[in-house]
Formats: C-alpha cells, sequence, structure tokens
C-alpha cells in the first residue's frame, strides 16, 4: 500500500534540479516574504573546505557530510566560494558568482561531485508545502559521481532510474522504512540498506554523495520540520446521551402539558359553573 | 365532585408533571459555558525556546548539523490518565489518523481514550499534548469523557508516561465549538506553550445520522 503509493508520485516526482539563474522563475516569491531560508550540504568526499558568502566567510571548517544552516538570507545575488580550510579566496576550489536567492523560498545549496566526478553547486528548491495528516516528505537527491539509481523500500524500486543531479519525492506514511540505492534496473546494491526515521509532519531529504569509483558513496540527511497537519476532525461519540440540545421530543411535551393544563382548566370551570 | 370535575383535575395534574419534566430536562441539557478561551489561544501562540535549529544570519555563526540518517526521537507517551473531579481513570492507547476518513483515530473501546501519537509526548517543552475520548457510543454506553464538560478552572488531573512518572495538569479553559468551526491546528499545534488538551464530543444530538454537533475542548497546563 505505502510502496504503491511511493512509485504513483516517483513517476511524475521527479524534479529537474535547477541551475542558479532558474531559482527564481521557479518559486513564487510572496511580495512580504523578501528573505529566503538557505542550508547547505556538503556532499564532496574527502575535502573539509571554509565557505564564504559576499567575500565574507560564513563557514569555518565545513567537513563533508555536514549541513549547515538554515540561513535567513535577504532575497538577491550572492557570490558563494569554497576554499581549503585556511586558504585565501582568491585559491577557491569552487566559485559560483551572482547565484539569485529569491524570496520566499526553502532552498538547500548541495556543494557535491557531477555525475563525471567533477564539484560543482546545485541548488534545489525544497518543497516546505504542509503534509497531510500522518503522512511524511521522502525527498531523494542524486548528487553522487555514479550513474542512474534506483531507490528502494524494502526491496522494492520506489523511485527509478534517477540521475545526477535530479531529484525525486514522495508524502508516504510516516514511520521507518529500509531503503536502500541500486544501479538502475539492477538488484546491484550501491549505498545501505539504511533504516530511515520518516517523522510525521518533516521532510527528509536524502543526498546520495560521493563518487562510485572512490567507492565512497555514502548518504547525508537534511530534515525540515513543522510540516505537519492537524487531522481532520475527532469524532468521538455516538450514543447522544450527553446530548445538550433540548430533543424535539420535549417540546412536544412540554405543548402538550400546556394543553393539558388549559383544557383541564377550563373542564373544572365549566363544570363548576355548571353545578351553580 | 363530579367525575367530570375529576377528569379535569386529572388532566391539569398531568398537563403540570409534562411542563415540569420538560422544564427540569431543558435546564439540565443546557451546555456549559466556555471558559479560558483566552488563555488557550495565549498558550498557542506564545513563543518558546525553537527546538529546531535556530535561524542565522549571513555574518553570524551558522549552526551546522552532522548530516546523519534521522533516527527516533524519545518520545514518551502517556499510558495513564486520571481526573479525578470526574472520577475518571483510563487506560491511553496511542493512536493516530483513520487513513480513510483523516479524522483522529478514537479507541473504539469507550472506556480507553487516545494519544496522538504524531503530536508531543508528555516530555515535550513546547505544544499541545493530544487525548481524545468517547463521550458515548451507542453500542457501549457512557464513555470515559462523558463528564468531561463538567470540568472546571482549577481542576487537576493526573497524565501518567511510559517512564512511570506522573506528571500533574490544572485545567484552564474548558470550551466547546461546533465541529465545523474547531480550530484543530491550535489544538494539534507542536509549539506554543507545553499543554495538554483533552477532546471528546457534546452538544446537540442528531439521533438521525448519530453524531454530536460539537467538540468539547478542555486545556490544561502542567500544574
Amino acid at each position: 500500500m505505502q510502496l504503491a503509493m511511493f512509485r504513483r508520485v516517483a513517476a511524475g516526482g521527479a524534479v529537474a534540479a535547477l541551475t542558479f539563474a532558474g531559482v527564481g522563475a521557479a518559486t513564487m516569491s510572496p511580495a512580504y516574504a523578501a528573505s529566503s531560508k538557505v542550508s547547505v550540504v556538503h556532499g564532496i568526499p574527502d575535502t573539509p573546505v571554509d565557505v564564504y558568502v559576499n567575500g565574507e566567510k560564513t563557514l569555518d571548517n565545513f567537513k563533508p557530510g555536514d549541513v549547515a544552516g538554515p540561513l535567513t538570507l535577504p532575497e538577491g545575488e550572492y557570490d558563494i566560494a569554497l576554499t581549503k580550510p585556511g586558504e585565501a579566496i582568491d585559491k577557491a576550489i569552487l566559485k559560483v558568482d551572482d547565484a539569485a536567492v529569491p524570496g520566499g523560498a526553502n532552498i538547500s545549496l548541495a556543494a557535491h561531485l557531477s555525475a563525471d566526478g567533477k564539484p560543482l553547486i546545485t541548488p534545489f528548491v525544497n518543497d516546505v508545502s504542509k503534509v497531510g495528516a500522518g503522512k511524511a516528505r521522502l525527498i531523494v537527491r542524486h548528487t553522487a559521481a555514479a550513474p542512474a539509481v534506483d531507490v528502494r523500500a524494502g526491496g522494492k524500486p520506489v523511485f527509478e532510474n534517477l540521475t545526477n543531479p535530479k531529484e525525486a519525492k514522495a508524502d508516504v506514511a510516516a514511520g521507518t522504512v529500509k531503503a536502500d540505492v541500486v544501479l538502475a534496473g539492477t538488484d546491484t546494491v550501491a549505498i545501505g540498506p539504511a533504516d530511515l526515521n520518516l517523522k510525521e509532519g518533516t521532510a527528509t531529504i536524502v543526498y546520495a554523495i560521493g563518487s562510485a569509483d572512490g567507492k565512497n558513496l555514502d548518504l547525508v540527511a537534511q530534515t525540515i520540520g513543522g510540516l505537519h497537519s492537524a487531522p481532520g476532525g475527532v469524532p468521538s461519540g455516538t450514543g447522544g446521551q450527553a446530548g445538550t440540545g433540548v430533543d424535539t421530543w420535549w417540546y412536544v411535551l412540554a405543548g402538550a402539558g400546556v394543553l393539558l393544563l388549559v383544557g383541564g382548566g377550563a373542564r373544572a370551570a365549566t363544570a363548576r359553573a355548571g353545578r351553580r | 365532585m363530579t367525575v367530570r370535575h375529576r377528569g379535569a383535575l386529572a388532566a391539569m395534574a398531568a398537563g403540570a408533571t409534562a411542563l415540569t419534566l420538560a422544564g427540569v430536562v431543558a435546564c439540565g441539557s443546557e451546555a456549559a459555558e466556555d471558559v479560558g478561551g483566552d488563555e488557550v489561544a495565549a498558550l498557542a501562540s506564545a513563543t518558546t525556546t525553537p527546538t529546531t535549529m535556530p535561524a542565522a544570519s549571513a555574518s553570524g555563526s551558522v549552526p551546522v548539523n552532522a548530516g546523519t540518517l534521522p533516527a527516533g526521537s524519545e518520545i514518551v507517551p502517556p499510558v495513564k490518565l486520571s481526573i479525578p473531579p470526574i472520577r475518571v481513570t483510563a487506560s491511553v492507547n496511542p493512536v493516530g489518523v483513520n487513513e480513510r476518513t483523516d479524522e483522529f483515530e478514537v479507541p473504539p473501546s469507550v472506556d480507553q481514550v487516545g494519544w496522538y501519537r504524531y503530536g508531543p509526548g508528555l516530555e515535550a517543552d513546547s505544544g499541545s499534548v493530544v487525548i481524545a475520548g468517547h463521550v458515548d457510543s451507542a453500542e457501549q454506553g457512557k464513555g470515559a469523557f462523558f463528564r468531561l464538560r463538567e470540568l472546571d478552572r482549577g481542576d487537576t488531573l493526573t497524565a501518567t508516561g511510559s517512564d512511570g512518572a506522573e506528571r500533574r495538569y490544572r485545567v484552564v479553559a474548558r470550551e466547546e465549538y461546533r465541529k465545523s468551526k474547531i480550530p484543530l491546528d491550535r489544538y494539534f499545534a507542536r509549539d506554543g506553550r507545553p499543554r495538554l488538551t483533552l477532546i471528546t464530543c457534546g452538544g446537540p444530538f442528531d439521533a438521525k445520522t448519530r453524531n454530536y454537533r460539537d467538540n468539547i475542548v478542555v486545556t490544561a497546563v502542567p500544574a
């Protein structure tokens, strides 16, 4: 049941990763929300870095597998640079200039390897819409130097043929699933299996990182909370013994009482008058 | 005294009885007035220290977490609820949402009540712990929360957690809402001050659909 739903959503749910310039177009930003929440995910193995935003060191010795943020960044354009720890910004190993951060969005910047093993930064817009009561959102992002993969839960493929740097997502029943990553269309396990605790009302974002050639494929997770909804209602009584509204029959009884009193009174009066 | 006269008096007596009875029922069925609604709104909107990562500015220090896969967190479910003023002692079952109706899955057995397992447990330092129970059922009669609407401000109750610890609460509000109007987001909130929310049915009963029109909501805070 859960797996069926996984697959149904997964078919249409693979969202192309956006180029930096594309982020602005993809997210409609309400006028009142001028800033965005931005997280940074480190998915380049063996390469701790310092992160500079607009020339200012924002993260010191940021380690592979770590997730930083969220930062609240006002809408605008940013220069982002990664250096080896302690090195000057002009020796940056990775740089993105004029990256557009739209207003009112929730964004993850993933520093990771391309399919052919080159370091790059890919921005993802996180789906932070509410999930239904009892549900959790699972988002999987292929950010590893590896070919297309399938993501399986309980041994069954739920997201198929996912390629770098794309994502697939689904809202599923909250709870724990045993997940692994296999080469697309095969049973060759690339990562896992791992237990994923999908907490109700959260989005769990799992990044496949590392390199197949380097034999250091791994998973990094980011969780976004506060997406829960209340249940539709609380039905908690079918007996009627505690009903507070006055039932119609009591009105009928009261009416009958009035009639009897008036009628009886009238008869008594006429009887008395007759005797006189 | 004529027969006719006697009949008239009997009719008057029957009429008086019927009127009195209907009057007593009407008075007894009066819904209790809401108390403490403002307090509930204040509890819900109060800001507490966020349990999630705080947002940081670009220049300030940025929180960094190891991106390990999420593990289950330590939650203390309530297992027993005791409300001495209305003589309630009930087992508490962890429940979720009915898949078909999307509604709170109140335990079918009316002498048991259900804790919303997706929301906070007793350990939480913010948000609303929700326990709902039947007021009654057509088949089983009176439920654990039959007298919930009799609770008043200042009444105390005790919830026992799976860790064995008893936690005392003090009632601060009792409200009645039409089911179509109840602000469920407020009662199922995971933020705001820590509080215990008890919910059952009440108000006029529709005998045809076998449904109560309203929900009774009692809010209590740690005593």
